[in-house]
C-alpha cells in the first residue's frame, strides 16, 4: 500500500455533498497537484460526518484538525498555510459562538465533545466504498468470531444479556426476538433488515448505510447464524439512492472476498443478501406491512400472532432489525455484553443515534449513552436555541411521538422515561422547536401526515385521523369550538385502543402531549382568536409598536405587498387591509417592534398589548 | 401528414442506404437517402420528413448527435435507429432522447417493413396535438418493458421492482402500462393498480422534464419550507403533484429527505440544494428554464399589482 504524509477525509454524506463536496474535492486535488503534493497527501471521501449544517467539512489525519463550510475559494489558502507551512488554517475551524477562539481538534469541539460513538464507530474514518478499510477497523472479525467459535445459544446469549433493544422505535429487546426465531422449526428463514426510514426528522439510518454499509452487513451475518437463516433482505427507501449504491457496493465486495455469499470463510455456512428498494410508504416501517411490500404487495400490517418470528415473510420465520440496531451487533460481539452495558441505565443499555435539528444551534447526528437528559443534548451538543430564541419543546418520535415542554428537559433519555411523558424515542428524531412554533400547527402537520400515510385497513385510524386533521385545522383557522379539545382527547384516546398497528396506535400522540402541556395555545386559538406564535395566518394581527419602531425601514421593503407605510426614522405602520399576514416584517425587524395580536385587532387591542407588555417587562426585570 | 409518409434513410454505408430503400419502395413509400449526418441535417433543412432511420454510429456527426438536432429542430419527425450495437447503454440513451423503435443491423426486408409499418402508425397517432396525454409508448420502450417483465417474471414478489423499472422507462405508469404488467407477470390488473395506489413513489401522471421535490419533513417544517412551496406553487401555477402545462416542471411533495441538517430542502433531479428560501428556491429553478421562470414570476406580480389596485 502506498504511504501518505497526510489524509483528508472529506465528508461525501448526502448533506455536505448538497453543501458542495464534489467542486471542493476537484478544487482540493487541483491544488495539491499544482503544489506538487499528490503524491503526499491523500484525498478520502468518507460517509456522513454527522455535523451536516457545517458542510462541507473535512478533518486531516494524523493530526485530526477539523475544518468546516470549506469553500473552493478558501482551499488554495487551506492547501498552503496546513499542507506547505504546516500550520493549522484557523479561519475554517470551528468557533464558538461566544468566544472566538478556534478549536482545532474534533474531539474538543462541543457537538462532539459529549458523544460516544458505537455505531458511528467508522463514521469520517474509513472511505465507505472500500471493504479493506472496514477491514482494518477489526471489520468481520466479530462476523468470524461468530460463525468460528459460537454457537447459536451464545451468539443470542451475548445479545440478550448487553440489553441491546430494537433501535427502530418499539425498542423490544433484539435477543429476545432472535431467539423466537432460532427455536422455530423451519426449512427457509429470513433475516431483514428495515433500512426505510419514514419518520420526518430521523436519518440516523441514511448515515449508517451511506457512512459504514459493512457494519449493517455483518450485523446482519452473525443474527442471520443465530437464528438459522441463509437468506436476507434489506429493504431500503428508494429516496436514499446513495445508501443503495454503497450497500450494493458493499455486498458485491464482501461477496468477491468470500464473507458472503455460500460457505462463508470455509464454515460451511451461507448467507445470501439481497437489497430491496422500498416504494414509499411510512406504514411499511411496519415489520408486518414491511414483510407485505418485500412480497410485492400493498404494505398493510396484519393482526399479530402469528408473530413474524413464525409466520413472517412468505409465511416463513423471519426477523427484521433496524439499520441502527445491526450496527451495534459486531462490536457487541466482540467485546461482550459487560462492555456494552457499561453506558446507558438498567432498563436502557447502550448508545443511542439522535438526529438533532430544528431551531438549535448545531444540527447533525448525535451518538449519546442512552439515559443522559435532553437538556445536555440540546444546550451542550447542540450548544442552545438558535437566534438566542427561547426554547419551546422537543419533538422526539416523529408523528408517532410527542412534544416535551421546557420543565420536563431533565428528563432522561431512556426507553421508560421519554414514554413517561406521553412522547417516544422512536427512531431518535429530535426537531427542537422555539417559540416561533405554533403547537396547534404542529400538531395539525403531524396529522396532515398520518391521516395522509394510514394504510385504510383499521377504520379508526383511516377516518379517525382523518377527524382529527379537519379539526385541528378548524382550530388554526378561528372556526374551533369550545368543546373541540375534550373531543380531540376522547377521540384521539379511541384511535389508540382500536388500531392494528403502530401508526394508528400512536398517530394521535402528538395531538395529546401538545394538549397535555399547551392546552392553553389551544384554548387562545379557540377562544381568542389569537395565535400568539404568529404561524396561523387567520389568528394573527401583525401591529408595529410605534414606541419601538426605529424607522429603519427594513420591514418596509421586506413586505412582498407593500402593505408598510411610513418615512425614514418615523415609525411605520402596517396597513392591514393589505397584509397578507407572512410574518416576513416580523422577521425582518431587529428591534423587536412588532406585536403579534388576535385576529381584527384594532388601536385599543394594540394599546392594551403594549401596556401589558411594559408592566410584564417591568415585572421581570 | 400527406399522402404517402416520407422517409429519410441515414448510414455511412451506401450499401444499407440503397437496399433500405428498395424495400421501402417496394411498399409505396417515399424514400431518400443520406450518407451521414452531416448531409442528413442539410437534407432535413431543405425538405419535410415524416420519419428518419439512422444509424449510430458514423464519423463526424453521429446518430446520437443527428437524433438531438432533429428532436431540437424539427420536433415532429419520427425517429427509428438501424444499429449493429443494440447494447443496452446505446439503446437506452437514445430511447432517453424520444427514438420511436430501432432495427438491429443486418436486418431482412420483413423487419424493415413491420417496423416502419408501426413507427408510420406511431406518427399518425401522435400528430397533430403532440402535447397530448400519450395513450400509447413506443414501441422500443414496449421492447424494454417486455425485457424487464422477462427478466422478473420467475421471481416472487417481484410486482414493485417491476413497476419501479417501468417508471424508469416510461416515466409514469399510465393504465396501459400496468395493464401490460399483469398480462405479463400474470397478476390481476386491479392489484397492480392497487399497488400503483398505494405507494407514493408511484405516479400515473406525467413529469415534467424537470422534477421538482419539496421534503415535508419535520425539520424542513419548523424551518419554513411551506413559504418556499406556497412560491413555487404560486410561480409555477401548479399544485403539489401537478405538472407544467408545458411538461417542464412537476412538483412533488416527499417525506423527509433524511437530509435534515440542511432544512428546508429541495430537490431538483437528482441534486439536493440545502437552506432554501422562497428567493432562493426560484433562483434555483430559474437556473433550469429562466425564460420560462421569469415570465411566469412576472405575470405573478401583475396579478398581485391588480390585486392591489
Amino acid at each position: 500500500m502506498e504511504k501518505f504524509r497526510a489524509n483528508v477525509m472529506l465528508c461525501a454524506g448526502t448533506g455536505c455533498v448538497a453543501s458542495g463536496t464534489g467542486k471542493v474535492r476537484e478544487a482540493l486535488q487541483a491544488e495539491l497537484v499544482k503544489r506538487g503534493l499528490q503524491d503526499e497527501i491523500k484525498i478520502v471521501l468518507t460517509g456522513c460526518n454527522g455535523y451536516c449544517a457545517e458542510g462541507p467539512v473535512l478533518s486531516v489525519f494524523p493530526d485530526e484538525i477539523f475544518y468546516q463550510k470549506v469553500t473552493v475559494e478558501e482551499v488554495p489558502k487551506l492547501v498552503e498555510e496546513h499542507f506547505l507551512k504546516g500550520r493549522p488554517y484557523e479561519k475554517l475551524m470551528f468557533r464558538e459562538p461566544e468566544k472566538k477562539t478556534a478549536i482545532p481538534l474534533m474531539k474538543d469541539i462541543p457537538f462532539f465533545k459529549h458523544q460516544v460513538l458505537r455505531v458511528l464507530r467508522n463514521k469520517g474514518l474509513i472511505d465507505p466504498e472500500k471493504i479493506e478499510e472496514y477491514i482494518v477497523r477489526d471489520g468481520y472479525q466479530a462476523m468470524a468470531k461468530a460463525l468460528t467459535q459460537m454457537t447459536q445459544q451464545d451468539i443470542i446469549k451475548v445479545v440478550k444479556d448487553s440489553g441491546l433493544r430494537g433501535r427502530g422505535g418499539a425498542g423490544f429487546p433484539t435477543g429476545l426476538k432472535w431467539e423466537f426465531a432460532s427455536k422455530v422449526q423451519s426449512d427457509i428463514k429470513y433475516m431483514l433488515c428495515n433500512g426505510d426510514e419514514g419518520d420526518p426528522g430521523a436519518f440516523m439510518d441514511r448515515s449508517v448505510m451511506e457512512a459504514d454499509p459493512h457494519s449493517v452487513i455483518e450485523g446482519m451475518i452473525i443474527g442471520a447464524k443465530a437464528i438459522g437463516a441463509h437468506h436476507g433482505f434489506i429493504y431500503v427507501r428508494a429516496e436514499y439512492p446513495l445508501a443503495v449504491k454503497r450497500l450494493q457496493l458493499a455486498i458485491n465486495q464482501a461477496t468477491e472476498m468470500g464473507l458472503l455469499g455460500k460457505n462463508i470463510l470455509d464454515t460451511g455456512f451461507d448467507f445470501h443478501l439481497e437489497i430491496y428498494l422500498g416504494a414509499g410508504a411510512f406504514v411499511c416501517g411496519e415489520e408486518t406491512a414491511l414483510m407485505r411490500s418485500l412480497e410485492g404487495k400493498r404494505g398493510m400490517p396484519r393482526p399479530r400472532p402469528p408473530f413474524p418470528a413464525h409466520k413472517g415473510l412468505w409465511d416463513k420465520p423471519s426477523v427484521l432489525n433496524n439499520v441502527e440496531t445491526l450496527a451495534q451487533i459486531a462490536p457487541i460481539i466482540l467485546h461482550g455484553s459487560e462492555w456494552y452495558r457499561s453506558l446507558g441505565t438498567e432498563k436502557s443499555s447502550g448508545t443511542k443515534v439522535f438526529a438533532l435539528t430544528g431551531a438549535v444551534n448545531n444540527v447533525g447526528l448525535v451518538e449519546v449513552p442512552m439515559g443522559i437528559p435532553l437538556r445536555t443534548i440540546i444546550y451542550d451538543i447542540g450548544g442552545g436555541i438558535r437566534k438566542g430564541r427561547k426554547y419551546k419543546a422537543v419533538q422526539l418520535g416523529g408523528p408517532s411521538g410527542g412534544c416535551i415542554p421546557e420543565h420536563l428537559l431533565d428528563t432522561p433519555v431512556t426507553y421508560e422515561d421519554i414514554v413517561a411523558t406521553g412522547a417516544i424515542v422512536g427512531s431518535g428524531g429530535m426537531v427542537v422547536m422555539d417559540d416561533n412554533t405554533c403547537m396547534v400547527g404542529t400538531a395539525r402537520f403531524f396529522l396532515e401526515f398520518t391521516a395522509d400515510e394510514s394504510c385504510g385497513k383499521c377504520t379508526p385510524c383511516r377516518v379517525g385521523t382523518k377527524i382529527l386533521l379537519d379539526m385541528l385545522t378548524d382550530i388554526t383557522e378561528g372556526k374551533g369550538k369550545e368543546e373541540d379539545i375534550e373531543t380531540l382527547q376522547d377521540l384521539g384516546r379511541d384511535i389508540i385502543a382500536s388500531s392494528l398497528c403502530g401508526l394508528g396506535q400512536t398517530a394521535p400522540n402528538p395531538v395529546l402531549t401538545t394538549i397535555r402541556y399547551f392546552k392553553e395555545e389551544y384554548e387562545s386559538h379557540i377562544r381568542d382568536k389569537w395565535c400568539k406564535a404568529g404561524v396561523c395566518r387567520k389568528l394573527t394581527t401583525f401591529w408595529i409598536d410605534e414606541k419601538m419602531c426605529k424607522g429603519c425601514g427594513a420591514c418596509l421593503r421586506a413586505c412582498p405587498s407593500k402593505a408598510i407605510i411610513g418615512e425614514k426614522k418615523k415609525p411605520h405602520k402596517i396597513i392591514q387591509e393589505v397584509c397578507v399576514h407572512c410574518r416576513t416584517c416580523y422577521e425582518a425587524c431587529k428591534f423587536k417592534s412588532i406585536d403579534i395580536l388576535p385576529a381584527g385587532a384594532d388601536e385599543n387591542t394594540a394599546a392594551a398589548f403594549a401596556a401589558g407588555k411594559g408592566t410584564k417587562e417591568k415585572g421581570d426585570a | 401528414m400527406l399522402g404517402e409518409p416520407k422517409i429519410l434513410v441515414v448510414d455511412d454505408e451506401l450499401v444499407v442506404i440503397k437496399s433500405a430503400e428498395r424495400v421501402l419502395k417496394s411498399e409505396g413509400y417515399q424514400v431518400e437517402g443520406a450518407l451521414g449526418g452531416r448531409e442528413a441535417i442539410m437534407k432535413l433543412g431543405q425538405d419535410n420528413f415524416d420519419l428518419v432511420f439512422t444509424d449510430l454510429k458514423m464519423p463526424e456527426v453521429d446518430g446520437i448527435t443527428l437524433i438531438r438536432w432533429i428532436k431540437k429542430t424539427k420536433p415532429s419527425v419520427g425517429i427509428v435507429i438501424i444499429t449493429g450495437y443494440p447494447s443496452q447503454d446505446t439503446i437506452k440513451e437514445a430511447l432517453e432522447l424520444g427514438i420511436i423503435d430501432y432495427v438491429p443491423k443486418p436486418f431482412t426486408p420483413s423487419v424493415l417493413l413491420d417496423v416502419t409499418e408501426r413507427a408510420v402508425e406511431w406518427i399518425k397517432g401522435k400528430a397533430p396535438e403532440e402535447k397530448k396525454v400519450q395513450e400509447e409508448f413506443p414501441p422500443a420502450m414496449e421492447a424494454e418493458l417486455e425485457r424487464v417483465i422477462r427478466e422478473f417474471r420467475q421471481k416472487p414478489g417481484s410486482l414493485i421492482p417491476v413497476l419501479q423499472r417501468a417508471q424508469e422507462i416510461v416515466g409514469y405508469l399510465p393504465p396501459i402500462v400496468q395493464k401490460k404488467i399483469s398480462q405479463g407477470l400474470n397478476i390481476p390488473v386491479a392489484e397492480v393498480h392497487s399497488v400503483v395506489s398505494f405507494y407514493s413513489f408511484f405516479t400515473m401522471k406525467p413529469r415534467g422534464d424537470h422534477n421538482i421535490r419539496v421534503c415535508l419533513g419535520t425539520a424542513c417544517y419548523v424551518k419554513g419550507i411551506e413559504g418556499v412551496v406556497s412560491k413555487i406553487r404560486d410561480t409555477l401555477k401548479i399544485d403539489v403533484g401537478e405538472t407544467t402545462e408545458n411538461r417542464k416542471f412537476s412538483l412533488e411533495g416527499v417525506r423527509c429527505l433524511g437530509a435534515c441538517g440542511l432544512a428546508p430542502v429541495m430537490v431538483i433531479d437528482q441534486e439536493t440544494f440545502g437552506a432554501m428560501t422562497p428567493k432562493k428556491a426560484l433562483e434555483i429553478i430559474g437556473r433550469y428554464d429562466a425564460a420560462y421562470v421569469s415570465s411566469a414570476s412576472a405575470e405573478q406580480a401583475g396579478e398581485l399589482a391588480e390585486k392591489e389596485g
